[in-house]
């Protein structure tokens, strides 16, 4: 126990001197085909990074809920748009799922739909906490977005959150509100049990009770008084049931109860389908780091386009070479998954209307490994998903979804 | 606490000196002197009885803090954890069920054995104090939930009318079915009550919530989604909307039957039944096997 | 077991005191109190800090860290405790003094008092933050901050008292060894079966309960090996009715009378429990006081 105790002391100490901190939260023990194939985060902007303890931040993007959804995960029928973060670091002030209000759930979302999320945030308690969107499916539990790290300054106890009910009451703060009436009640049925038992285990309790009721004197153990006792205690017990509940029915005449049941929303309007990708062949080489898919790209819009990024399980690897895609990140979105050798591709001319082009597409980097993407020996289901980004001259945007099997290789391909 | 079996004797005195029996005992009520008389235990066996009493209240205390916390976080804890899941169908109905469970059996333990009263009331207290000192520590300063979120349910209403109820009727049966009921039927009005001030309607982003919901929406558990809650989807506004008290009466229907199923489990668990131990175990200790068969 | 009588015993003495050692127990309740607060310290320091991520490199340092020394540190300390119990046991068990006996079953309540103690921090204040904790945070690994204290320390240290409890109580004391007290294995094997339980519940987690309802189905089995904690109340009836033969030897000059008719009890006419499982002692004469080494005091 003493070397636990100078174990301790000893960790304290190097708490204190100041330890990196985690920066997941557990999304990293999720099985690749379920971060690749069912929610993929895009244009995931937080509007700070440093707040004060009561100040707002806004955290938006937008997500696809991809077409080859995993047998394995529940389908979106019912759906919480939420965020995770170390604790209630964070209060939730407004939520949006498409413009509709989100404190509840959702229900039915379309797969191989856009959807648009905003929250609105406050800082509460002070220090850095990593914070992502997430999306909760029944079932299944959450799907997390990129995290951020936001910087929380401040005083812990000048947190408030004030609120007006609907009967016009100013709330000062829903942290306290309420609480000492109901700790009143709790301490005042303490007080009665107390009494109570206080009352028996004053006298004699175990060897001599049972001793004389082995002789059969039960009339010494439960006297008259005792039994009066017990029906002023019931009368008193009564009389503050009753009594305290038409009282708070008197005092609070317009209660509602909890609320319940799904909201629908309809996705954002679909895009014309201006790309279809086929994927001919994907390999993720082990040692070497990489994910290689050979792609058919065929454009059906009007605009040449070219690929400017693969974005999957969060991960964003972009064309370099594109000026357009570059531009398109936003300075707020977590630099670590960002992969830092970008996307090579075998052509890098444009993708002319009407063209279908074999484009053979290589992500390499390790932040596979780090962000533990790469245990597709090991799945039962070995496939991954991923959205491709193109860019039209005049900046135009096209999503396209692709994915399929993949397979391991543990050899540099030639 | 001796591994060895052997207290280290300190005193010489002779403990049982010619003193009288109520000089030497620690109760100063007649009735209690009666009972110590009766039960034939002299002044130091009953000095070392009362020693006896409190490592027993000791044992009961913590040991049923912690099985009764235990069972009912994990039969109904979600109902008791969070404000927000305090609804007026499934929490009415739920909790008292699950809690009355070790009240029950606690009361046939301390009532047949002992004719102590008071065993529903030593289960909900030791309920109740285990449930904030875990709401303390774990909700408030480990994971930084405001205790609003955290308020939890009491039981105590309900016990202390079931063991009033076996003091007066002394009969398990009609413990069971007027204590039990009760027990179930004041759990929801005794902590509405307490918690009336978080159904307050407040209006969010257009829509109606209670105060309630806004403390679970407002300070997020990450992994507790609100879909996750199992609470009241009404269809029809039967007596007169007061669906806590179809709930409560509910409650109090199926807390008779727990009652009587847990007395029973009390008297099972009272037995002081030894089994044949074997005859090589025996004889690690000097037992020899004809002596003891 | 009926019909169960110690021999006789000769040479009849008078004991003239009594007393008991309260040093280990509350050196046992001081240093768990310190153990199981420093834990939760730990917890507190690192939880959020260190132990969101199960993949990271500081979780590895600082919680699998932990858990690699508590289970050999805390399983090897209970098997070091049992076999000592073990190995100095009464080798004469059958002709322990009344006093010794009767301290022994004081030490057996110290025990149990012990044992329940540690059930409160585990049963109670270490699993409720279990509850929050995984309702805050994401489930990525079994082993996570708060089942490393829960389910791999604290479910080891209440192993060690309640196992402890029942070797102590085998090897020490007579009733307890000639006969198994059932209600006493169920106390001891009911949370101690919560570990083989972990299985299915990680399993559960592991494959189709993502989310964490803690009052989901998963978690009754643990509810149900929680229920034996009530079989105590068997043991505290095999105390009492063993008490109310011992105390009457041991403080038998209050009474007055000759020694063989000091015992108050003997006209006691209705019982508890079933009669067939009752230990009978039939004490005339007190003799050979030998300590559990076998020497005599």
């Amino acid at each position: 126990m003493l070397l636990k105790l100078i174990k301790f002391a000893a960790v304290c100490v190097a708490f204190i001197a100041g330890v990196s901190h985690a920066a997941a939260h557990g999304e990293r023990a999720q099985e690749p085909y379920l971060r690749t194939r069912t929610v993929q985060f895009y244009d995931v902007h937080f509007s700070k990074t440093d707040v004060k303890v009561n100040e707002r931040f806004e955290l938006t993007g937008k997500f696809r809920l991809m077409q080859d959804w995993p047998d394995a995960v529940t389908p979106p029928d019912i759906v919480f748009l939420s965020s995770i973060s170390p604790g209630p670091t964070i209060a939730r002030v407004e939520t949006y799922l498409n413009g509709e209000p989100a404190r509840q759930s959702f229900a039915g979302l379309e797969l191989g739909r856009d959807y648009e999320f905003r929250m609105v945030l406050e800082g509460r308690t002070p220090g850095s906490s990593h914070i992502h969107p997430s999306i909760s499916i029944k079932g299944s539990g959450p799907l997390v977005g990129p995290g951020q790290w936001v910087n929380i300054s401040g005083e812990a106890h000048s947190f408030a959150f004030p609120i007006k009910t609907m009967t016009g009451l100013q709330i000062e703060d829903l942290q306290t509100f309420g609480l000492a009436h109901a700790v009143g009640w709790h301490l005042a049925w303490l007080a009665v049990a107390a009494a109570w038992l206080s009352f028996w285990l004053a006298r004699p309790l175990i060897l001599p009770r049972w001793l004389v009721l082995q002789k059969g004197r039960e009339d010494l153990l439960i006297s008259l008084r005792d039994t009066g006792a017990g029906i002023i205690v019931a009368a008193i017990v009564l009389v503050m049931v009753f009594g305290g509940y038409v009282r708070a029915s008197a005092e609070y005449p317009y209660n509602v109860p909890l609320q319940s049941g799904l909201n629908r929303v309809a996705p954002l309007p679909a895009s014309p389908a201006y790309v279809e990708i086929k994927v001919i062949s994907a390999t993720y080489d082990v040692p070497g780091r990489s994910m290689r898919l050979a792609t058919q790209i065929t454009n059906k819009g009007s605009e040449p386009l070219s690929i400017g990024e693969l974005t999957t399980a969060n991960i964003r690897f972009l064309n370099q070479s594109l000026p357009v895609a570059m531009a398109d990140v936003d300075p707020s979105y977590p630099r670590d998954l960002i992969a830092r050798t970008g996307l090579k591709l075998s052509s890098d001319t444009p993708i002319n209307p009407g063209e279908t082009k074999e484009v053979r597409v290589e992500a390499t980097d390790a932040v596979w490994e780090l962000e533990r993407l790469v245990s597709f020996l090991t799945d039962v289901d070995s496939k991954f998903g991923g959205l491709l980004l193109l860019y039209a001259p005049n900046g135009e945007r096209v999503i396209a979804e692709m994915g399929g099997p993949i397979v391991p290789v543990f050899t540099e391909l030639k | 606490m001796n591994p060895s079996g052997e207290g280290r004797v300190t005193s010489t005195a002779d403990i049982d000196a010619a003193a009288s029996p109520r000089e030497n005992t620690r109760f100063k009520d007649k009735k209690d002197e009666t009972v110590i008389s009766v039960s034939g235990l002299t002044p130091s066996a009953a000095r070392y009885s009362r020693l006896f009493d409190v490592l027993v209240v000791a044992a009961v205390v913590t040991i049923f803090a912690g099985a009764i916390h235990l069972h009912v976080m994990l039969t109904v804890g979600d109902w008791d954890m969070y404000v927000d899941w305090k609804d007026r169908q499934y929490w009415p109905l739920v909790m008292p069920v699950s809690m009355i469970m070790f009240p029950a059996a606690l009361q046939a333990i301390f009532w047949v054995n002992f004719r102590l009263p008071i065993g529903a009331t030593v289960g909900a207290t030791v309920l109740l104090i285990a449930t904030w000192i875990g709401r303390y520590a774990n909700w408030w300063i480990w994971t930084g939930f405001p205790f609003t979120e955290g308020v939890p349910s009491q039981a105590l209403a309900g016990a202390l009318l079931m063991d009033m109820t076996l003091i007066v009727l002394r009969n398990s049966l009609f413990t069971s079915i007027i204590g039990g009921f009760a027990f179930g039927f004041v759990f929801w009005p005794s902590n509405y009550s307490a918690l009336a001030p978080f159904y307050l309607p407040v209006e969010h982003q257009g829509m109606v919530a209670s105060l309630a919901d806004m403390i679970g929406y407002t300070f997020p558990r990450s992994n507790m989604p609100e879909y996750l809650r199992i609470i009241e989807r009404g269809t029809l506004r039967t007596f007169g909307s007061s669906v806590s008290w179809v709930s409560a009466a509910f409650a109090g229907f199926i807390c008779i039957f727990m009652h009587q199923l847990w007395w029973r489990l009390g008297l099972f668990a009272s037995q002081a039944t030894f089994l044949k131990n074997s005859d090589v175990v025996k004889s690690f200790m000097g037992i020899k096997s004809s002596v003891a068969s | 077991m009926s019909g169960d009588a110690l021999p006789r015993r000769a040479n009849v003495t008078v004991i003239k005191t009594f007393d008991i050692d309260y040093g280990l127990f509350a050196f046992a309740m001081v240093a768990l109190t310190i153990l199981y607060i420093s834990a939760r310290l730990y917890q507190q320091a690192f939880g959020f800090s260190m132990g969101l991520d199960a993949n990271s490199p500081e979780f590895d340092r600082y919680w699998m860290t932990l858990f690699r020394i508590e289970l050999p540190v805390l399983y090897g300390a209970g098997v070091l405790c049992w076999s000592y119990l073990f190995l100095t046991r009464d080798r004469s068990i059958e002709t322990v003094t009344p006093e010794t006996e009767l301290r022994r079953y004081f030490y057996l309540a110290m025990w149990l008092v012990v044992y329940s103690f540690c059930i409160f921090w585990t049963g109670s204040f270490f699993a409720d933050g279990d509850g929050v904790w995984h309702q805050t945070t994401l489930r990525d690994t079994p082993l996570t901050p708060s089942h490393i204290i829960l389910f791999y320390a604290t479910i080891p240290i209440y192993l060690f008292f309640g196992v402890g409890s029942f070797v102590y109580a085998m090897t020490r004391i007579p009733a307890f060894c000639r006969g198994v007290s059932l209600m006493h294995v169920i106390a001891v094997v009911g949370p101690f079966l919560i570990l083989p339980n972990l299985g299915f519940n990680e399993w559960g987690h592991a494959y189709w309960l993502t989310e964490e309802i803690f009052s989901h189905p998963l978690h009754w089995g643990f509810v149900v090996l929680g229920w034996c904690a009530l079989a105590l109340a068997g043991v505290l009836m095999q105390i009492v009715e063993r008490l109310r033969e011992l105390i009457p030897l041991v403080f038998k000059q209050d009474a007055a009378g000759s020694p063989t008719d000091a015992n108050p009890f003997r006209d006691a006419s209705k019982k508890c429990g079933p009669e067939a499982q009752r230990q009978r002692y039939k004490p005339t004469t007190v003799s050979g006081r030998r300590s559990i080494s076998g020497k005599s005091k």
